[in-house]
C-alpha cells in the first residue's frame, strides 16, 4: 500500500521568551492509505506538535512532511483535525455547527455538500438533532457531531487529538466503536492521538510509540487483530500480547525492542 | 409512575409560582411601607419636610412642574443625553476593542494609556471638556462617553482575548481567515460579555449625563438638582432623583429584556 503521510526526520523548536523548546527530533514514520494509525508517548513528549505540524498550523524547523508523495501545504484541505474537546458552538445549532466549515469555505450553498451532510446526520443517528443547541445532546453525541462537521470537508486524512479522553469509560468504548466505523466506512486515514493502550491497540492498523521529549520514533508496530469493531478486538488473543510490550516500550526509556 | 412524577413537578411548578408571588408581595409591600412611613414622619414632624420632603410633596412638585411645562422637557434632555452617551460609547469602544484584538502590537503599545485612562476621575475633566466642545448637551454626552467607553474597551477585549485558543486552531484547520475568526467565533461568543457591559454601562452613562449636567447645563434632571439644591427647594432636588431612580430602572429593564431573548 502507498503512503500516504510521510514524515523524514522532522524536527520542531518552540520558541518561548525564556528558552527553545526542543519538541520534535529527527521524528520518522509514515503511515498507509486507508489505514488506521496511533500515536502513543509520555505526556508532553510531542504528539499534539505531530498533529499541527501535519494540518499545517505549525511549519518544521526541519526536514520533511510529505501528504501523498507531496511536501505538505498549508490549509491543505485534505486534512481534518479533530480536537480533544468538541469545540462546538454553543450559539449555533447542530446543523449550524456541522456546516461552519462549509460556511467558511463559500460552499454552504453547494447542494451535493449539503445533502452530505444531511446524509452523515442521518446514517448517525444525529438527524433529528439538527435543530437542537450543543448543550441538548450527551457528550458522546457531541463527539459524533464533532467528527461529522470535520467528514463534511471530506477530508482523505484525520488528525484525532485524544478525542475520547473528555469522556467517561462507558461512552469511550461507544464512541470509539462510531468513530472507527465512520472512517473506516468513510474510507478515510486517520492519525490517532492517545495516551490509552488499549485503545491504540483496539483501533489501529498501526501504532507509532515515541519516546519522551524531544520525540522520535521509538518503535512503530503493524497489528492485524481479529475481529471487525474495536470492542471485538479487545477480546482477540493477540490483545495481552501487544499490550504488554506497548506496555514495556512506554515505560522503559533504555531497550528499544524490535516490532514482530 | 408517569403521571405521579407529573403531580410531583406539578407541585414544585406550584411552589416555584408561590414563591415568586410571595417575592413580589414583599417588594411591594416594602415600597408601600417606606412611602407610608415617610409620609407619616414627614407630616407628624419628626422630620423636616423642608429638608427630607415627602411623597406627596413630591406628587404636587411634579404635577407643578409638569404643568409649567418643563418637566418633560428635562426628563428628555436627560433621556437623550444618556441614550446617546450610551450608545456612542458602546459602538466605539466595541469598534476599538476590535481593533485592539487584532493587532497585539497596538494593544500592547495602547496598554499603559488605558490602564491610566481607567483609573482616572473623568469627573477632573469637566471643565476642559466645556471648554472643547462647549457647554449643554455636547459637554453632558462628552462626558457619559468618557465614563463609560474605558470600561467597555477593557471588558470586551477581555472578553475577546479569553476566546479558546483551540476554538481558534479548530477556525484554521478548517482554513477561516481573521475576518470569518472575528465575526463567527470570536464575537458571537463574547454576547453574554457584552450584555453585561451594557448593564453597567446604563448606570455608568447616567452617571456621566447627572455630573455633566451639574458642571454646565440649561435642562434635564441634573439641571434641576443643581438648580433646586441653590434655590432651596429641595422638593424639586428629591423629585428629580426619585424621576432618575425611575428612569435608571426603566433603562436597565430594557436591557435585561434583550439578555433574555438572546438566552433562548
Ligand atoms: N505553543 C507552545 N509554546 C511553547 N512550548 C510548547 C507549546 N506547545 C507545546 N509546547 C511544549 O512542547 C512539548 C510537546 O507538546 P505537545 O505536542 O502538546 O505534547 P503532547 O501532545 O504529547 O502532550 C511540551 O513540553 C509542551 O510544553
Ligand atoms: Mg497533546
Amino acid at each position: 500500500m502507498d503512503k500516504f503521510l510521510e514524515f523524514k526526520n522532522v524536527t520542531y523548536f518552540y520558541q518561548t521568551k525564556t528558552s527553545e523548546i526542543h519538541a520534535l527530533d529527527k521524528l520518522t514514520f509514515a503511515v498507509d492509505e486507508f489505514q488506521f494509525a496511533s500515536l502513543v508517548g509520555p505526556s508532553g513528549c510531542g504528539k499534539t506538535t505531530v498533529l499541527s505540524l501535519t494540518a499545517g498550523l505549525l511549519e518544521a524547523s526541519e526536514g520533511e512532511i510529505l501528504l501523498d508523495q507531496k511536501p505538505i501545504t498549508k490549509n491543505d484541505p485534505r486534512i481534518g483535525y479533530m480536537f480533544q474537546r468538541d469545540h462546538l458552538f454553543e450559539w449555533r445549532s447542530i446543523w449550524q455547527n456541522i456546516t461552519l466549515g462549509l460556511e467558511l469555505q463559500h460552499k454552504n450553498k453547494d447542494q451535493q455538500k449539503l445533502s452530505l451532510a444531511e446524509n452523515l446526520l442521518k446514517k448517525y443517528d444525529l438527524y433529528g438533532f439538527k435543530n437542537k443547541k450543543p448543550h441538548e445532546l450527551s457528550g458522546g453525541m457531541r463527539q459524533r457531531v464533532a467528527l461529522i462537521r470535520t467528514l463534511v470537508l471530506e477530508p482523505a486524512l484525520l488528525l484525532l487529538d485524544e478525542p475520547f479522553s473528555a469522556l467517561d469509560f462507558q461512552t469511550r468504548l461507544k464512541v470509539c466503536d462510531d468513530v472507527y466505523d465512520i472512517i473506516k466506512s468513510e474510507k478515510k486515514t486517520a492519525l490517532l492521538v492517545t495516551h490509552d493502550i488499549s485503545e491504540a491497540i483496539s483501533m489501529s492498523d498501526r501504532i507509532i510509540i515515541l519516546t519522551k521529549r524531544p520525540a522520535h520514533t521509538r518503535t512503530i508496530i503493524d497489528l492485524n487483530l481479529e475481529g471487525n469493531t474495536p470492542l471485538e478486538k479487545r477480546e482477540a488473543n493477540d490483545f495481552g500480547k501487544h499490550f504488554e510490550m506497548i506496555w514495556r516500550n512506554l515505560s522503559s526509556e533504555e531497550t528499544i525492542i524490535k516490532s514482530p | 409512575m408517569k403521571k405521579q412524577l407529573s403531580k410531583a413537578h406539578e407541585k414544585y411548578l406550584k411552589r416555584l409560582k408561590k414563591d415568586k408571588i410571595i417575592v413580589i408581595f414583599w417588594q411591594i409591600a416594602l415600597f408601600v411601607c417606606f412611602l407610608g412611613i415617610w409620609q407619616l414622619l414627614a407630616d407628624t414632624g419628626v422630620i423636616d419636610p423642608f429638608f427630607f420632603s415627602s411623597p406627596s410633596r413630591i406628587a404636587v412638585t411634579i404635577v407643578d412642574l409638569f404643568a409649567n411645562g418643563n418637566l418633560l422637557l428635562h426628563i428628555w434632555t436627560s433621556l437623550y443625553e444618556t441614550i446617546l452617551g450610551f450608545i456612542i460609547a458602546v459602538l466605539l469602544g466595541l469598534i476599538i476593542a476590535v481593533m485592539l484584538w487584532w493587532s497585539e502590537k497596538l494593544r500592547k503599545i495602547l496598554e499603559p494609556y488605558l490602564i491610566i485612562l481607567n483609573s482616572l476621575p473623568k469627573i477632573a475633566l469637566g471643565p476642559m471638556i466645556i471648554f472643547w466642545v462647549g457647554s449643554g448637551t455636547s459637554a453632558t454626552v462628552v462626558m457619559s462617553v468618557l465614563i463609560c467607553i474605558v470600561i467597555t474597551i477593557i471588558s470586551m477585549l477581555n472578553a475577546f482575548i479569553s476566546c479558546d485558543k483551540d476554538k481558534i486552531l479548530l477556525m484554521k484547520s478548517m482554513r477561516a481567515n481573521k475576518f470569518q475568526i472575528l465575526f463567527k467565533l470570536v464575537l458571537p461568543n463574547a454576547l453574554p460579555e457584552f450584555v453585561s457591559v451594557l448593564k453597567i454601562n446604563v448606570g455608568m452613562a447616567w452617571v456621566g449625563t447627572v455630573m455633566g449636567e451639574y458642571l454646565s447645563s440649561k435642562a434635564g434632571l441634573g439641571y434641576l438638582i443643581n438648580y433646586g439644591s441653590q434655590m432651596l427647594k429641595l422638593d424639586i432636588v428629591m423629585t428629580s432623583i426619585t424621576l432618575l431612580c425611575v428612569l435608571a430602572g426603566g433603562m436597565y429593564g430594557l436591557v435585561s429584556l434583550l439578555e433574555k431573548r438572546q438566552q433562548k
